[in-house]
């Protein structure tokens, strides 16, 4: 499980100073702190950067809405953003809430309001709304990354590092390479997100990496992964065979 | 000589004969004819037209009779004597006004089983006689004449004797014209009617002068002319006068027959005067007829004037009423406006009170914080001088709590701008408000340990509203905030929700503080833009808090209510929606 990269975009240093103190607090990386629309854009493209907190304001215009509507122009550019500010002029948030999706965090805030924002803004953005907040769910998937919310903050997972997935009624063991987890998400829901070319389902139970597998034994209804991992293949999801390319 | 004479009597006769014709119809219709046929429409009263013919031909109303009698005849199954009276009538007005083919015609048309068909042949020979076609006439006489004698007849047989004379006369058959001359006189004598008998004699006499019979014709002349002095007649007179003077001229005896002369010029004279008498008072007549015509049109004419002016008068009235009208609803209408706009007035003129009290109320509650800032500040130096290290902790946490009094107090002043300005952001949306609550009771932290209070967020985590969220962050800031103000040192302040509405979710946040007396819990709930100093001395606060959440609130779609026990604690209770507004 990974940290979170943030990019701070914000002019006032002591703003900055509070901000990246409570986010390294909670297990955030910051990974770079811009004060200008230039910084910004050279940061946000030099760095892998999984969410940005903009304050609207910068040096007293708002290039801060200028930043995101560049960045939401550039196809699969786009990120999480949470908007910072210190009023809720109308006209402001109107232009704010066309870079779609749209959170932000208004000035002063605390430590909760700040880790809240950061998760709507995710949830927003990937479109699976009310997730982080509800009891039944603590996942939010993207086409990389898993983001798992731990404790009162978030972390992230390299879809590409599953081995595979074992599911326990609503829980979902997360087995990767290095470590093994449990994460909160509907079997249905884990299915439709995750790439079905990559993913592939062998039991009631077992969604599988299937580039990670280094044999199939159907006789034992068994499936070898790396890292000596097995799984289990039922009859009904033989199909899978099929589907793999095996070297002749 | 002689011949020149004759010819003149000739024409005396013949104006004789044409006024005496005349005569004798009138005599005939006023006679019991007229009584006759009276009875006969008496009888026919349910034909309303014959009855109408029948008055007109009384009154010798001879247009309308054959107006009346049309109409009659045009009717559908018509009694057989009904037909022949109407024939009869429309034949005979003909005659009187000397048409005298359709006399003729309709006189034909008259069935030989009229009772009165013998003045169908009466009339024939008349209208013959008045054709001269004397022959003709004289069968249709002598039928008359020898109809039996035992029946009555209303026609007058002098008359038919008379005109038979005549007949016989021009047809210079003196015999028989002498006879029945003579016969029609004998009768005429006996009804001595002065005037026939003058015509009668004159006609005789020139029958007996035109036999140079004139030993007879002589005396004759002179009966005519006696007799014409009796009557008034000046056509007679001068005509009797004339056939004297003839006579006498003949005679040779010129003295008299000056004399006869000088009387008829006399008589003619008197007929012109007549005659221009009439003609003047015709003239008159017809002046005075212009006058009243001119008098009428110029009636007319004011009357017209009378009409435009009247019509003038009341299209103006109605002009007039119709702007009375207007203006009075004109003037209706900016008394509303007027009334609207005092109403107005006053409203603003409140608000405005309301705002200067804010204004002041405020900057005195932003002085005295920042006086208790300054004085704090100064103790902390003259202590940081003389190293007295454990007051300075207390020192500054003593700052540090005016500033975030005093901090509420300028957003809760800077939020109620931005709603009376409309100016905020405001969007409402799902949330979880357990979160929130989390969120703003973050800030409370310190606060919350150093009254030491026991704050509880028991909100469920799927407890779901559809709020703005930053006006329902200033809701609870403000309602945290009091409670903690009105919490007595550990208290417990809890938040919860009460779930018993389809509608809205209730926030309730419940403290164990000084609680408010009814009147005070009375007038929070009020509506009303007032504001009041609260009268807790150890308290500040303008009322901006409890306004502005109350705004709000409202602004949320949402209500408020307070539970409150003076002593015992203080329920706020806030009912949020759980369903998107406007659907």
């Amino acid at each position: 499980m990974d940290n979170i990269n943030v990019l701070i975009i914000e002019d006032t240093p002591s703003e900055s100073e509070a901000l990246t103190k409570v986010l390294e607090a909670n297990n955030y990386n910051v990974v770079g702190l811009a004060t200008n629309h230039k910084e910004a854009l050279t940061l946000f493209y030099n760095n892998k950067v999984d969410i940005a907190i903009v304050d609207i304001f910068l040096n007293g215009s708002p290039d801060g809405i200028a930043f995101a509507e560049t960045i939401n122009v550039v196809p699969n550019a786009s990120k999480p953003f949470v908007f910072l500010t210190s009023s809720t002029d109308r006209q402001i948030f109107e232009r704010a809430k066309l870079t779609k999706p749209f959170s932000y965090l208004m000035k002063p805030f605390n430590e909760l309001e700040l880790l809240y924002a950061l998760e709507l803004a995710v949830e927003k953005f990937y479109a699976q709304n009310d997730v982080f907040l509800s009891e039944e769910e603590n996942t939010v998937i993207s086409e990389e990354y898993l983001f798992i919310k731990k404790g009162k903050s978030l972390k992230k997972v390299l879809i590409a590092d599953i081995i595979y997935i074992e599911v326990e009624e609503k829980y979902c063991n997360i087995i990767t390479e290095k470590e093994k987890f449990v994460i909160l998400i509907s079997l249905t829901k884990i299915l439709e997100l995750l790439d079905d070319t990559i993913f592939a389902r062998t039991h009631r139970n077992y969604i599988v990496n299937t580039q990670k597998i280094t044999e199939i034994i159907p006789r034992d209804n068994l499936i070898i992964l790396t890292g000596e991992h097995k799984a289990t293949l039922s009859e009904k999801y033989k199909d899978i065979i099929k589907k793999i390319r095996t070297l002749k | 000589m002689s011949t020149v004479i004759k010819i003149k009597l000739l024409i005396v006769i013949a104006l004789f004969f044409s006024s005496f014709s005349v005569f004798s119809q009138k005599k005939l219709l006023d006679s019991l004819f007229s009584i006759e046929i009276s009875r006969k429409a008496e009888e026919f009263k349910t034909e309303k037209y014959f009855t109408k013919a029948t008055s007109y031909f009384i009154q010798e109303e001879w247009d309308s009779t054959l107006v009346y009698s049309m109409k009659q005849l045009s009717l559908p199954n018509l009694d057989n004597s009904l037909l022949d009276y109407c024939h009869f009538f429309r034949a005979y007005s003909f005659k009187q006004k000397k048409l005298l083919i359709e006399a003729q015609n309709e006189f034909s048309l008259v069935s030989t089983k009229f009772v009165f068909h013998y003045f169908v042949k009466i009339y024939f020979g008349e209208i013959a006689l008045e054709q001269n076609k004397y022959k003709k006439a004289i069968p249709y006489f002598l039928e008359v004449e020898n109809l039996p004698k035992d029946k009555e007849y209303f026609f007058n047989k002098s008359t038919v004797q008379h005109n038979l004379g005549l007949c016989y006369l021009h047809l210079e058959e003196f015999d028989k014209a002498e006879f029945y001359l003579l016969e029609s006189v004998k009768l005429q004598e006996e009804q001595n009617d002065s005037v026939i008998l003058v015509g009668s004699y004159g006609d005789i006499a020139g029958l007996y002068y035109e036999q140079y019979k004139d030993n007879l014709a002589i005396p004759y002349f002179e009966k005519a002319y006696n007799l014409s002095k009796k009557i008034k007649d000046f056509q007679l007179k001068q005509n009797s006068a004339l056939n004297m003077a003839v006579v006498e001229e003949n005679r040779k005896n010129f003295p008299k027959a000056l004399v006869y002369r000088k009387e008829y010029e006399q008589w003619r004279d008197s007929l012109n005067d007549q005659n221009k008498i009439w003609q003047v008072a015709q003239l008159e007549k017809q002046f005075a007829v212009k006058e009243k015509q001119k008098e009428v049109s110029l009636l007319q004419a004011e009357n017209k004037i009378k009409i435009a002016e009247r019509n003038g008068f009341f299209y103006s009235a109605i002009v007039l009423l119709l702007l009375l009208g207007t203006s009075f609803y004109f003037y209706r209408e900016k008394i509303k406006t007027n009334k609207v706009i005092l109403a107005q007035k006053e409203t603003l003129d409140e608000l405005n009170a309301t705002k200067d009290k804010l204004f002041s109320i405020v900057s005195h509650d932003l002085r005295s914080s920042v006086n208790a800032m300054k004085t704090s500040n100064a103790k902390l130096l003259e202590n940081l001088e003389t190293k007295n290290l454990e007051e300075l902790d207390s020192l500054l946490h003593q700052n540090s709590a005016i500033a975030n009094g005093t901090y509420n107090l300028l957003d809760n002043l800077l939020h109620w701008a931005l709603l009376q300005t409309k100016q905020s952001y405001f969007e409402i949306i799902a949330m979880r408000l357990f979160f929130i609550v989390e969120q703003v009771a973050y800030n409370y932290q310190s606060l919350l340990v150093e009254k030491n209070i026991h704050l509880e967020n028991i909100v469920l985590k799927s407890d779901m509203v559809f709020a703005d969220q930053e006006s329902l962050k200033i809701i609870l800031r403000n309602l945290l905030d009091n409670a903690i103000k009105f919490s007595n040192e550990n208290g417990v302040i809890k938040i919860y929700t009460q779930n018993n509405n389809d509608t809205f979710c209730e926030l309730v946040i419940e403290d164990n503080g000084i609680g408010m007396t009814e009147p005070t819990r009375f007038s929070l709930l009020k509506e009303t833009t007032l504001l009041a100093k609260k009268a807790n001395e150890n308290t500040i606060g303008t009322g901006l808090g409890m306004q502005l959440c109350k705004s709000m609130i409202q602004k949320n779609k949402g209500k408020l209510n307070i539970e409150s026990e003076f002593g015992k604690g203080t329920k706020m209770i806030v009912s949020l929606l759980k369903t998107p507004p406007n659907g």
